[in-house]
C-alpha cells in the first residue's frame, strides 16, 4: 500500500472513530437521564438516609416522634439536623422571634425572675426541689446530675399521662444567656449539640407517644 | 463525504454540548395522579438549569411583585436551601395518617416530597441548587435592593 493510500485509510479511520465517539457522547446525557429515572423511583420505594456519614461527620439531630396509639398507627416523625436549625433560626423575624431570640413578657411568667431562679438552682446541690403528690396531679421538679428533671403525671381525667422533661443545665443556661426579657434558642441549640445523646421530652398517654431525643443519626427510630 | 462527516461531527458535538449543558444541574420532576373521574395526570419532567434561565426573560415587574409578596419569607428560604445543601441524604419529616403517607427529605442533592393518597400521589423533586438559585433571584428583584 502506497504512502498516499496508507494515509487516507488513516484519515477515513479517524473520522469513524470520531463519529462513533460524537455518537457515543451524544447518548450519554440521556443514559444519565435514565440513571436519574431509576435512581428516582428507587427512592420513591426506599429512602436511603446514610447514617454512618452522619455519625462520623459529627452531626448532631434533633428528633421529634408522634406515635398515636389508636391502632391505626399513625406516625410523625421529625429530623432536624442542629447545625441547619442554628443557620435557619436567626434568619426567622416573626412576632416575638427575632434573631434567634425569643422576647418574653414579664406577665407572661407572673414577674418571676428567670436570671435568679436560674443561678439558684445552678448553684445548688442535686436533689428534688419540688415534690407534689395531688389528686390531679404529681409534679417533682429535681437536679440530678447537671440536668433539670421535670416529672408530672396527670391523674385528673380518665385517662392518665405522664410528661418528662429533661432539660441539661448547659442548655438552660445558655437559653437565658441573651438579657432579662428575651430567651437565645441559637445559644441553647449550639449548647444541646455539645451534649451527648439524651431524651429531652417524653409523654406517654392513652392516645399518643411522643418523644424528643437528640442523637447523631440522621434518621428516627 | 469527508465533508457530511465533518458536519454530522460538529452537529453532535455542538447536540452534546447543550445535552451536557442542559442536563448537568438534574430534572425537575413533579408527578401528580389524581384517582377519580376526570381526575389529572401530570407528569413534567423539565431540566432544572432551564428554571434559572428562564427567569432572566421573565418581565421584571413580575419578579418584583412576586418578591415583595415573598419578601418575609425570602431570608429564611435563602438560609434553608443553603444549609440543606450540607444534607444531601436525608429524610427531614414523615407522617403517616391511616392511608396517607408523607415524605419530605433530600436524596442525591434533591429535594423530594413524595405525598401518598388513596386519592391522589404526588411527587415532587427539584434540585437543591435549582431551587436556590430561585430563591437567590427572587431576593435580588426584591424591591429596594
Amino acid at each position: 500500500m502506497s504512502s498516499f493510500h496508507r494515509s487516507l485509510f488513516a484519515k477515513g479511520l479517524t473520522t469513524k472513530a470520531a463519529l462513533m465517539t460524537a455518537a457515543a457522547l451524544l447518548f450519554l446525557p440521556a443514559r444519565g437521564l435514565a440513571q436519574t429515572s431509576t435512581q428516582t423511583s428507587n427512592a420513591q420505594a426506599k429512602p436511603a438516609p446514610s447514617t454512618s456519614s452522619a455519625s462520623e461527620k459529627g452531626e448532631r439531630w434533633l428528633h421529634v416522634r408522634v406515635i398515636c396509639t389508636d391502632g391505626k398507627g399513625d406516625t410523625v416523625r421529625v429530623n432536624v439536623p442542629l447545625e441547619l436549625a442554628e443557620k435557619v433560626l436567626p434568619a426567622v423575624n416573626h412576632d416575638r422571634l427575632h434573631n434567634g431570640k425569643v422576647r418574653i413578657d414579664s406577665s407572661d411568667i407572673n414577674d418571676v425572675d428567670l436570671h435568679a431562679l436560674m443561678e439558684a438552682i445552678r448553684s445548688a446541690k442535686d436533689g428534688e426541689y419540688v415534690t407534689v403528690q395531688g389528686n390531679d396531679n404529681d409534679v417533682r421538679v429535681a437536679k440530678e446530675g447537671n440536668q433539670l428533671m421535670i416529672h408530672v403525671v396527670d391523674k385528673s381525667g380518665s385517662k392518665k399521662s405522664q410528661v418528662e422533661v429533661k432539660v441539661p443545665m448547659k442548655v438552660v443556661e445558655a437559653l437565658l444567656s441573651a438579657g432579662k426579657d428575651e430567651l437565645d434558642l441559637v445559644a441553647a441549640l449550639h449548647a444541646l449539640g455539645a451534649q451527648g445523646d439524651v431524651e429531652l421530652v417524653s409523654v406517654k398517654d392513652s392516645e399518643n407517644t411522643v418523644k424528643v431525643w437528640l442523637d447523631s443519626k440522621n434518621v428516627a427510630d | 463525504m469527508m465533508l457530511l462527516a465533518k458536519a454530522a461531527l460538529g452537529v453532535s458535538g455542538a447536540l452534546v454540548a447543550v445535552g451536557a449543558y442542559t442536563f448537568h444541574e438534574g430534572v425537575i420532576r413533579v408527578d401528580v395522579d389524581e384517582f377519580r373521574a376526570g381526575g389529572s395526570h401530570v407528569h413534567l419532567w423539565v431540566p432544572a438549569a432551564a428554571v434559572p434561565m428562564t427567569m432572566h426573560f421573565v418581565p421584571k415587574h413580575h419578579l418584583c411583585d412576586a418578591a415583595s409578596h415573598a419578601r418575609e419569607f425570602l431570608p429564611v428560604a435563602h438560609a434553608l436551601f443553603q444549609e440543606l445543601k450540607n444534607f444531601p441524604d436525608a429524610e427531614f419529616v414523615e407522617v403517616k395518617d391511616g392511608e396517607q403517607h408523607v415524605q419530605i427529605r433530600t436524596h442525591e442533592g434533591k429535594l423530594q416530597i413524595d405525598v401518598d393518597d388513596p386519592d391522589e400521589k404526588v411527587h415532587v423533586m427539584v434540585p437543591l441548587s435549582t431551587v436556590d438559585d430561585v430563591v437567590g433571584q427572587l431576593e435580588g428583584s426584591a424591591p429596594g435592593v
